[in-house]
């Protein structure tokens, strides 16, 4: 899919690969072909291989109005839905507050800013995952270093993205959404895991 | 290139993320993403913000 992707290390194609699967779903509902396509996905024995069997599972007996209207109903609602995806609601208990300042000026270094149509916070979770995936698969240039990897994991990302996932899995409205959370906890927890080695 | 330069600095870290089961089951969930984002070329990693649905949700947060 990218360029970058033929001189990646294995591990970092399949990081960059995860982080993208989840800014996908988290950013907007999947449409009903790739529902069909997570419908297909197996599962393994691990902690990740059984929570991705679980969404498979969900994902082959539900349609995509479905699983749209608990978008809806999760993330966006009548006036809120139920979660609050963004670092600094989590962090601070509103939106747009220092976290999301902060986040910005690590963007701003790193070279990397929104288009100028979107009004959306930074901070967003699905965001922060599609920057960590860029970051690591060179799409804003050229691959980052582990250590700026690990720089904007353990500024903006570990401090809640955990919070947020074990929310997810657990959230009233979650069905299809319930083991993406549980798939996003494991991998928060692996890639700190990871990043402490550094 | 960088990939060298990395490997060297992390290999215990490389080592664990290798046996952390990212694995198979990953490499097909991305390209079920894949295939939808290529479809539509506002979601490419470079132009990761786009209008959401979320615009609104914040705008009504924000008056608070």
């Amino acid at each position: 899919m990218h360029a970058a992707d033929a001189a990646l290390a294995d591990e970092d194609r399949l990081r960059a690969e995860m982080y993208r699967f989840l800014a996908g779903l988290l950013l907007h509902a999947p449409e009903s072909q790739a529902l069909a396509g997570i419908g297909q996905l197996s599962p393994d024995s691990t902690t990740m291989g059984s929570a991705i069997g679980e969404l498979a599972e969900v994902a082959r007996s539900a349609d995509a109005k479905e699983v749209s209207e608990e978008y809806e109903a999760l993330f966006i609602g009548l006036g809120r839905g139920e979660l609050v995806p963004f670092g600094s609601y989590y962090l601070t208990g509103f939106l747009n507050e220092k976290p999301l300042a902060k986040l910005r000026q690590t963007l701003g270094q790193l070279g990397i800013e929104r288009r100028e149509d979107v009004k959306e916070p930074e901070d967003h979770i699905g965001t922060l995952c599609e920057v960590m995936a860029g970051l690591i698969d060179g799409s804003y240039g050229s691959p980052a270093d582990a250590a700026t990897q690990k720089q904007v994991f353990t500024e903006h990302i570990a401090p809640w993205a955990g919070h947020f996932f074990a929310d997810l899995a657990t959230a009233q409205e979650a069905r299809f959404y319930a083991p993406l959370g549980r798939i996003g906890a494991e991998f928060i927890r692996i890639e700190g895991q990871a990043f402490e080695m550094e | 290139m960088a990939r060298h330069e990395q490997d060297d600095s992390g290999t215990d870290r490389r080592g664990f993320l290798k046996l952390a089961s990212l694995g198979s089951v990953a490499t097909g969930a991305a390209l079920v993403i894949g295939d939808e984002a290529e479809a539509a070329p506002v979601q490419t990693a470079t132009d990761g913000y786009r209008e959401t649905d979320h615009v609104k949700t914040y705008y009504a947060h924000a008056r608070f």
